[in-house]
């Protein structure tokens, strides 16, 4: 009867440890926990707030940063500080919203461009297209079509990163497509819907977590941007883009209400850009087996 | 034990190690070994047993990031290698120790013909002029019996079929006259038929230029054809040494006369058709490097294995003729003819 | 089952197409496969041997509809399967599976290996669920692995071992050919023995045939029954592997003999003609016989007229046009 091939002479599975994860993707550890710290500000920012960020003090407009107003006051007397906080929403809600959107649209798209070839031309042709629609012109056309809104900045992002995603999960379907195991799984009867579930969806869910990381930085930074000008979520609402463009004026004599909330943006941003990278370098297996 | 004085390049008790996730893969583990003026000795052994890790060590070329030598002494024309600047090192390689590898494609340059690419190592190490150099790339090009060889010189890799891209190989190899020349698998992505007309350049090129060749090879059919000495590599560790004809006319390791057992052979009387007699397998798999290996490294899946064998590292023991074996049982392998 | 082929196919051919210029027009054509036949019976090996581009691992795909032929016809257990879509071939795959030659791109890295080995089982409605995993069990312990070893992932096998997936994969719907894609190139030579050796029991216990590709002629000679050798997308000869080695009659079955190496030093000078030059493109094979160019026997006839596939003895196809039917099997001469 068959020998058994021993296998005892394989290495046994390691053991999850957080501190060996840390060490070996740093990058990964950082963005985490700078997000994470954004979150939790971003949740709890009722509590978390020193003061009303919509309360209006003429008296005490344009103080600086003290004990009462960490952050100072804006020209209005209302506290920098709580409007940063409340302001962190903003850009998380869009953010992630954007990313989650575009992902499932460019996923679904992705597929069918990747898999049916016949989809694949028209698809792309229209994708192509919409990536020519800069996102801060079509919002600014959105919004003089209807209400301003977060709704509406949400849905003027998605439609212009949804094609960088499609773009990304069709070359992974691609690649995939040309894998043996593939071609082994249709010599075993596998059929087109589990084909499409069980062997190539899986594997693009990596690079698809990485794209959409760079979406939702990119997100928060459109926003921001659609705010500052104007054509953004209302200008009461304290999103960091409003405070921005509300603090331009006084730059010269209360820098902090611009530079403050300038700074969280861009940490926010660096934030979840080190978490793509370090989820690109764990993720891509190429780059993975080097340490 | 001091080596001959004939020998060009002598290892002596090489440990190359690696550091991984996984711990320290002891890659080469004390192996030793001397390599004549002139001669082709061949290092055989099957994946992971350290012929390549060998040889990069022997040219420096371990990736420092995760490798290293740990000990041992590399001496080329009593010259030790392992403690040499990589300065120094640069202008060794390519010009008196040189190395062709399995894949040619990859270790040539795509966008330069290949006429430039060998000119250029023949600038850096000779220092003659781009002319001159230009003029040697072709003498090597026809040397290596590439028709046509000076329209060749203006050719890119790509243009250059498999068998082609090899033998412009082994013309950079041996543009600056090396002594030794270490070939890492240099056939085992060629088709037969090719295989066939490399080998036979190789060795009518090692007569014309009298450069050793250390010839690393998982085949033993390639190793009985074309080596004069032959060194049979197991888990890191050199099992067995010897001429090329005593080797395969008794060869004295479990682990070698397990592999001459487990490979179809072409040349013996063809069988009555129908008739499939059984390979000899060997049992089991090689052991992991990062743990490491207590005695013979060959006990755990040897017939003759004894407890000693899985207790002490057995020493080499000369079966005559300079055929050494570390084998502790090789009186009860010998009976079993 | 009768006596019949479980595998014949007649005419093979298949084109891949070369797109080029501005408008990716069709240039031409890589004539990977030129007119091949051949039939296997139940529980024989036909072997394929030839060097990279002779077309044997395109015949592999074609045969198993992993790829749609440009011509020619494939019957499967006495049905002609050649023109069926994707959907009505679907059934017929049970009764042909394959085994690749990398043992580890053949194997999603995300699955585990009993899901791996079961899939085929689901896929054709065998078994699911507990009865699903007591069969694979049964199939790991068939191909010399542990069952525990189900949830292990294909990575954490070693390479004869994933040779062994495969093999158990293949075997879970009892197919009545399996097409082995150069099963053993990619493994070291002391467990290439133990997954030849399991083939070789696994066919004789269950009549399976094997359409074996391979470019190692010694593999090729200790698993096959009947060898088929191709150059160049043709068949040049076909015989049974006995008077293949003995008595080869094609010019390039003698060279690939020839060039094969030994592990024997005291042949090792006897190596007389060795081909010379290269093997010439598939997308632009010379005329007529398409070995003329590397032949030393090649004639003024041979670089115009392709050679027939003749059977010049019982059982021995040769297309070579210096080989008629009864002609001296000796040594041909060298034209002045």
């Amino acid at each position: 009867m068959a020998v058994i091939a021993d296998d005892l002479a394989l290495p046994p599975a390691r053991r999850f440890s957080l501190w060996r994860a840390i060490r070996r993707n740093p990058t990964i550890a950082l963005g985490a926990v700078l997000l994470s710290v954004l979150i939790v500000l971003a949740i709890f920012a009722p509590f978390i707030a020193t003061n009303d960020p919509f309360k209006i003090a003429p008296v005490n407009r344009l103080r600086p940063p003290s004990e009462r107003w960490w952050f100072g006051t804006d020209q209005f007397g209302r506290d920098v500080f709580s409007r940063t906080i409340y302001g962190a929403r903003v850009s998380l809600i869009v953010g992630l919203s954007v990313a989650a959107f575009s992902s499932v649209l460019g996923l679904a798209l992705g597929l069918a461009c990747g898999y049916f070839r016949k989809v694949d031309a028209l698809v792309m042709r229209v994708m192509d297209g919409l990536m020519a629609i800069p996102s801060i012109l079509l919002a600014i056309a959105l919004i003089t079509l209807s209400r301003p809104g977060l709704g509406i900045v949400i849905v003027a992002i998605v439609i212009p990163e949804v094609p960088r995603i499609v773009r990304v999960v069709r070359a992974v379907v691609l690649s995939i497509r040309a894998q043996p195991y593939i071609e082994s799984a249709i010599a075993g009867g596998t059929r087109n819907w589990k084909l499409l579930t069980r062997h190539i969806l899986p594997n693009t869910l990596a690079p698809l977590i990485v794209q959409s990381t760079y979406v939702c930085a990119s997100a928060m930074l459109i926003e921001a941007g659609l705010s500052f000008l104007g054509a953004g979520v209302p200008p009461e609402v304290p999103s960091w883009g409003n405070i921005i463009a509300q603090g331009r004026t006084f730059f010269q004599i209360a820098p902090w209400t611009i530079m403050i909330p300038g700074a969280f943006l861009a940490v926010t941003v660096l934030a979840v850009n080190l978490l793509g990278d370090g989820l690109r370098d764990r993720l891509d297996p190429r780059l993975a087996r080097r340490l | 034990m001091s080596g001959s004085p004939n020998a060009i390049l002598e290892v002596r008790d090489l440990h190359t190690q690696f550091s991984t996730l996984d711990g320290v893969v002891r890659a080469v583990d004390g192996v030793s070994f001397e390599v004549a003026r002139g001669e082709t000795l061949g290092i055989v052994g099957e994946s992971g047993c350290g012929k390549s890790v060998t040889a990069m060590s022997i040219l420096r070329l371990i990736p420092p990031e995760t490798g290293r030598i740990a000990s041992g002494s590399i001496r080329f024309e009593g010259e030790e290698l392992t403690t040499l600047s990589e300065e120094q090192m640069k202008r060794l390689r390519g010009h008196r120790i040189s190395m062709i590898f399995q894949e040619p494609m990859t270790s040539l340059n795509p966008v330069l013909t290949v006429g430039t690419q060998i000119a250029e190592n023949v600038v850096r190490h000779l220092g003659v002029s781009w002319k001159a150099a230009r003029e040697r790339a072709f003498e090597m090009l026809d040397l290596v019996r590439i028709a046509d060889a000076r329209r060749r010189l203006d050719e890119y890799p790509h243009q250059l079929s498999g068998g082609m891209r090899q033998r412009v190989m082994i013309a950079m190899a041996l543009s600056c006259d090396p002594q030794v020349l270490i070939a890492d698998e240099p056939t085992t992505a060629l088709d037969v038929t090719i295989q066939a007309q490399i080998l036979d350049l190789m060795i009518e090129l090692k007569e014309k230029t009298g450069t050793a060749i250390v010839l690393i090879t998982h085949d033993l059919g390639v190793v009985a054809e074309t080596t004069e000495r032959v060194v049979v590599m197991y888990a890191g560790r050199k099992v067995e040494q010897a001429t090329v004809d005593a080797l395969f006319e008794e060869p004295l390791h479990p682990y070698t006369r397990g592999l001459m057992r487990a490979i179809p052979r072409l040349d013996v009387e063809a069988d009555a058709a129908g008739t499939r007699p059984r390979l000899q397998e060997i049992p089991g798999l090689v052991p992991i490097l990062t743990q490491p290996i207590v005695g013979c490294a060959f006990a755990p899946r040897c017939g003759f294995a004894t407890e000693r064998c899985r207790r002490e590292r057995p020493p080499f023991v000369d079966a005559g003729a300079g055929h050494l074996v570390a084998c502790w049982e090789i009186d009860s392998v010998r009976r079993v003819a | 089952m009768s006596d019949g082929p479980v595998l014949q196919v007649e005419g093979l051919v298949k084109h891949f197409p070369i797109h080029g210029g501005l408008l990716q027009r069709q240039v031409g054509a890589v004539r990977a496969v030129d007119g091949v036949s051949f039939s296997i019976r139940r529980g024989e090996t036909l072997g394929l041997v030839g060097e990279s581009g002779c077309g044997k691992s395109t015949i592999g795909k074609v045969v198993l509809k992993l790829i749609e032929p440009t011509a020619g016809r494939i019957v499967l257990g006495g049905e002609d399967v050649t023109a069926l879509k994707p959907g009505a071939m679907w059934p017929h795959r049970r009764r042909i599976q394959t085994i690749f030659q990398d043992p580890y791109s053949s194997m999603n890295p995300r699955l585990a290996s009993g899901t791996i080995v079961g899939e085929p089982l689901e896929n054709f409605g065998i078994a699911r669920g507990a009865e699903r995993d007591e069969r694979v069990a049964q199939l790991f312990r068939r191909v010399g692995l542990r069952p525990e070893a189900m949830r292990k992932y294909a990575h954490e096998f070693s390479g004869g071992q994933r040779q062994r997936l495969g093999i158990a994969k293949a075997l879970s719907v009892n197919p009545d050919v399996i097409v082995a894609d150069e099963p053993v190139s990619a493994l070291d030579v002391s467990v290439q023995a133990q997954v030849l050796n399991l083939l070789i029991d696994l066919q004789e216990e269950y009549g399976l045939a094997y359409l074996f590709i391979s470019h190692d002629l010694a593999v090729m000679r200790h698993i096959s029954h009947r060898i088929a050798v191709m150059y160049l997308g043709r068949i040049v000869e076909l015989t049974d592997k006995r008077t293949l080695f003995t008595q080869p009659l094609h010019p390039y079955t003698e060279a690939l003999l020839s060039a094969a190496t030994a592990p024997d030093p005291k042949r090792r000078r006897k190596r007389k003609k060795i081909v010379q030059g290269d093997v010439p493109s598939p997308a632009r094979p010379p005329p007529g016989c398409h070995f003329h160019t590397r032949c030393l026997y090649a004639t003024a006839e041979c670089r115009m007229t392709v050679p027939p596939l003749i059977e010049v003895a019982p059982g021995h196809h040769v297309a070579c046009l210096r080989r008629p039917v009864g002609g001296d099997p000796g040594p041909l001469s060298i034209p002045g």
